[in-house]
């Protein structure tokens, strides 16, 4: 089985997750204001951050490969190349722009009871439209906001 | 025992941490989807990786720059970091640029 024969099986299941977060999309617009935009994958968004995902990539493998962390069977690639990164290997990027903000509209947001919708990539607040910013808004938002330093990296 | 790959992923990693602690953009912004969404998507590529391997598609190279551990045949454990890191910087993107395109769409809106 050749790499695009097994990036096609990923890639229909992630189109797959992303046709659920569409329709789940749909049947939220059609019950509640239709006009919101807010409650699905914003295609335009994740188009932005394909192109430049998929830059980043193109740099990172090519380095990966050139410096010999990985390697291919070259009767199982295509033969098509970016650099030297077969262009099988941009199928991850493309699952996981699609996969991921499709997963993230499929889970219920913080506070899914409509009271204060603060959250500000998916606010699931009341269908008045957006508040008018009163100063520096997120006064209750349960958001870790402590500036007393010295956060280092996660603990390997 | 090579730490260079593993320490550059690290580095990445808290790069897009800080990132995400200073906009908002990931865990910041919802902690437990951001959490499942991570799980989820590592586990997806993991398997795809694991599919790969097995059907004798891309393997690990011979290299003085990771550490040699593996948590499965030919999958080293930087790729576990590795897939990680694409899945943070995906999310930093989307939430970065779902930020950027927000007053447009909220601004059409109004409008309308």
């Amino acid at each position: 089985m050749t790499y695009w024969a097994i990036n096609a099986f990923f890639l229909a299941a992630v189109a797959l997750v992303a046709l659920a977060a569409v329709v789940k999309a749909r049947s939220v617009r059609t019950a509640a204001d239709p006009r919101r935009s807010d409650t699905g994958p914003r295609w335009s968004t994740v188009g932005l951050a394909a192109i430049a995902l998929l830059i980043t990539t193109a740099v990172f493998d090519n380095v990966m490969i050139g410096i010999g962390l990985v390697a291919y069977n070259p009767d199982l690639i295509s033969g098509a190349f970016v650099g030297i990164a077969p262009l099988e290997d941009f199928a991850y990027a493309i699952a996981a722009v699609v996969l991921l903000p499709s997963l993230w509209h499929l889970l219920p947001a913080r506070g899914s009871r409509p009271s204060t919708g603060t959250g500000p990539s998916t606010g699931t607040g009341p269908s008045t439209g957006t508040r008018p910013s009163t100063g520096s808004g997120t006064a209750g938002a349960p958001g870790p906001s402590t500036d007393s330093g010295t956060a280092g990296g996660p603990r390997a | 025992m090579g730490l260079l790959y593993l320490a550059a992923l690290l580095v990445s990693l808290t790069g897009m941490v800080v990132l995400d602690r200073r906009f908002r953009l990931y865990f910041w912004a919802d902690a437990r989807r951001a959490a499942v969404v991570s799980v989820v998507g590592v586990v997806f590529f993991v398997v795809w990786d694991l599919f790969g391997i097995g059907l004798g598609i891309f393997f690990r190279g011979e290299t003085a720059f990771m550490t040699g551990l593996q948590v499965a045949p030919e999958l080293p454990l930087e790729e576990l970091f590795f897939l990680a890191l694409l899945v943070y910087v995906t999310m930093n993107l989307y939430g970065a640029f779902g930020r950027l395109l927000v007053p447009a769409v909220t601004k059409r809106g109004v409008g309308a």
